[in-house]
């Protein structure tokens, strides 16, 4: 018996020993929902990479994740308490979760231990602090997204529309002339739910003002306020009299996209985003100049002002407070000075971060957005940015049902009340 | 061979290994899940004790009630399709055709190994309409029918009715091969003479096969129940639930509750719910087939 005892532990040491040898290399894990080749994983690979060339026991663990996934994911990896070193994550509700249960990294504070404070840019820094309900910043931002509504030049001459609506009446309007001429006024990629209920908010945006939803959250307006109702009824109104064609809820987002392009319908909101797609002149058979954009068109006696936008960061990074230690640090110095620049210089994209060398050549789509972004002066938020996850669910999956009028304007806004209320109850 | 299982020491070598994987990897997490559905929150962070009220909330929750209902009638139809086809199938294999029968199993088994996202795109092009017709909407243009286009995905009768199709397409091969393997094992004695005693077709049918396949009845009605109640990837493949919440079933509930919803202990209780169903479901169908002696 002693003897089986002595092998057992000769075992452990051996193995006790190959785990001392390891303790000096760093090895971070970084879950992304990014493919490897895709702009925001490649930038932090890439860095990763240049960095590991003076720091060769560096090691990065790259996992990645479905988008759709990504809120699953992190709460299990939560709940196990193993959260990776850096992950993606979505801002607003589900972030204050990961700040209240102090699992996160404040990156306010960090950044000013490293001295690198000034890297950040302060226009995204205010935004994600305010989609944090203003508790301090611990997430990195990974681009600054400004959306509206993008429209096929030739759809609109062919319909004899001179210039983009700049009410929503005249919108209305530019629907009919449209669907005359035999083109689907709107598309929208129903089927991934998030881009209809974007097109409710538009309304919601206009009717009462930018932080309408915020309110809305905080019980300062009720859901139920005639307001809130008008704006599902307008939308389904527009359903029904078909300026989305038949089957909504059944194209998915990139369908969506290449009926825009093709000409098949006239309108698509999305976000700057858009631009990779609209730049990629394989894919975008309207061409260079075939897109053009325009901010939402007010509602006549709404709140909302011509120079809010629908803005937002992304997706963005969070660290682990458990797991982060002056090896990530210094890893994370070395990165995030360097981001602005990079995403510049690869991407033309803004990311959030101070850019030293302004390019020049930005292809066509990527200049309209950064001129649009320069008239930005009011942020306002997408449609769930302030709900829990489970509010943000039934808002979706009952955005499809209201379109598909199998559910009234008054229940829609019910069920996200019942759900809103159900989760503050239990804060 | 007998002596050896009288040795109390090898059943344990034998049977031990097996049961202590089975409790630990069923017995354990469903213990531990009964645990967690007395509880509120998530684990780790807010996770409170809430006796039974989770279970209680179940019966006021909009979404749980209609994915039960919409569960219940899509067990009752795909049940009886994959069953019932699945028997029919074997019957053809069996006495319908004489040519190809090999080739004829195999496209019919074929959609079992097809993995489940793919048959939810292949359903998905299939019954599509923008940003062009699929195979069935061109089908009913060519034939005159062109009135009846609609968007099959995009209604929430008509999901369901896809979604009951797909799964009994799916899985119909499956048991058309074990009532195959069930009808071979009828002693040919047993048919022939029955057809010389002037047994023939449905006679036949009723009075020799049936009673002889009431096993393996017993057995494809439980795997399939059980296989329904619990349905999951088949709908989340085609529609993600939709249009609205029309094809959302109780264990997609299960999951967003838990693992989106940060609400570990209404999951686990809606997991319950699931598992009780299959239990009494399973008790049932025994007590309606088991019983009666033949």
């Amino acid at each position: 018996m002693s003897k089986r005892i002595s092998v057992l532990l000769a075992v452990l040491v051996v193995f006790a020993g190959l785990a001392g040898a390891q303790a000096k290399a760093k090895t971070i894990s970084f879950l992304s929902i990014w493919p490897e080749a895709n702009d925001n994983s490649k930038l932090i690979l890439d860095l990763t990479k240049e960095y590991q060339a003076t720091h060769p026991n560096f090691k990065l663990d790259f996992e990645l994740v479905d988008t759709n996934s990504l809120q699953q994911k992190v709460k299990v990896l939560l709940a196990s308490d193993d959260l990776p070193d850096v992950f993606a994550y979505e801002s607003g509700t589900p972030i204050l979760e990961l700040i209240e249960a102090g699992k996160i990294v404040d990156i306010e504070k960090a950044f000013k231990d490293l001295g690198i404070s000034e890297y950040l840019d302060a226009g995204a820094v205010s935004l994600l602090k305010r989609l944090a309900s203003n508790k301090g910043l611990y997430d990195l931002p990974l681009g600054m997204n400004i959306e509206g509504l993008w429209y096929n030049k030739a759809d609109f001459t062919k319909a004899g529309i001179k210039a983009p609506p700049a009410t929503w009446d005249e919108l209305m309007t530019d629907c009919e002339k449209l669907k005359k001429v035999g083109i689907q006024p709107f598309t929208a990629g129903g089927k991934d739910k998030w881009p209809l209920s974007r097109v409710l908010n538009m309304y919601v945006m206009r009717k009462l003002g930018v932080d309408a939803m915020e309110k809305g959250v905080a019980g300062k307006i009720s859901f139920s306020d005639p307001a809130f109702i008008e704006s599902a009824k307008v939308v389904q109104d527009m359903a029904k009299k078909g300026y989305f064609g038949t089957g909504i809820t059944t194209v998915d987002y990139a369908t969506a996209a290449d009926t825009l392009f093709s000409g098949k319908a006239a309108m698509l909101y999305n976000g700057s985003w858009f631009a990779e797609n609209l730049n990629d002149s394989k894919r975008n058979v309207a061409g260079p100049e075939g897109i053009g954009f325009f901010n939402i068109p007010l509602v006549k006696g709404g709140a909302g002002k011509m120079d809010d936008y629908s803005m937002n960061c992304g997706t963005i990074l969070c660290l682990s407070k458990a797991k982060y230690d002056a090896a990530t640090a210094d890893w994370v110095k070395y990165v995030f000075t360097r981001m602005g620049d990079k995403a510049m210089k690869d991407y033309g994209a803004v990311k959030g971060y101070k850019v030293t060398n302004a390019k020049t050549d930005l292809p066509g789509y990527t200049k309209l957005i950064q001129a649009e972004l320069k008239k930005a002066k009011t942020a306002g938020l997408w449609f769930e940015a302030n709900f829990d996850s489970k509010t943000s669910q039934v808002a979706q999956d009952n955005i499809q049902a209201l379109f598909l009028g199998m559910i009234t304007p008054e229940q829609y806004w019910k069920d996200i009340d019942s759900a809103n209320k159900e989760y503050q109850a239990s804060k | 061979m007998e002596s050896l299982l009288r040795d109390k020491k090898a059943i344990l070598v034998f049977v031990l290994p097996a049961a202590l994987i089975y409790l630990f990897s069923v017995f354990v997490p469903i213990i531990w899940s009964t645990y967690y559905s007395l509880f509120s929150g998530l684990p780790g962070i807010n996770f409170k004790f809430f006796g039974l009220r989770n279970y209680a909330k179940m019966w006021g929750d909009r979404i749980f009630l209609g994915a039960f209902s919409m569960n219940l009638e899509y067990v009752a139809i795909v049940v009886l399709g994959q069953v019932g086809l699945g028997l029919l199938c074997a019957l053809l294999f069996m006495f319908g055709i004489r040519k190809y029968k090999t080739f004829v199993r195999t496209i019919v088994f074929f959609p079992v190994v097809l993995p489940v996202v793919a048959v939810g795109q292949l359903f998905t092009k299939i019954f599509e309409i923008t940003p062009n017709n699929g195979l069935f909407n061109s089908l009913l243009v060519l034939l005159g029918l062109g009135d009846l286009v609609q968007p099959w995905l995009g209604q929430p009768r008509s999901a369901f009715l896809v979604l009951c199709s797909m799964d009994i397409w799916t899985a119909m091969g499956f048991y058309a091969i074990i009532f195959y393997a069930a009808l071979m094992d009828i002693p040919t004695e047993m048919i022939e003479a029955a057809r010389i005693d002037g047994a023939n077709g449905l006679r036949l049918l009723r009075n020799i096969l049936l009673p002889s396949l009431r096993p393996i009845t017993l057995t494809c009605l439980v795997f399939s129940f059980t296989g329904t109640l619990k349905v999951f990837e088949s709908s989340l493949a085609l529609t993600r639930g939709g249009p609205g919440t029309a094809t959302k079933t109780l264990s997609m509930y299960m999951y967003d509750s838990a693992f989106l919803h940060s609400q570990y202990g209404y999951g686990s209780s809606i997991a319950v719910f699931i598992l009780i169903e299959c239990i009494v479901v399973t008790a049932v169908i025994n007590g309606v087939f088991g019983r009666r002696k033949y």
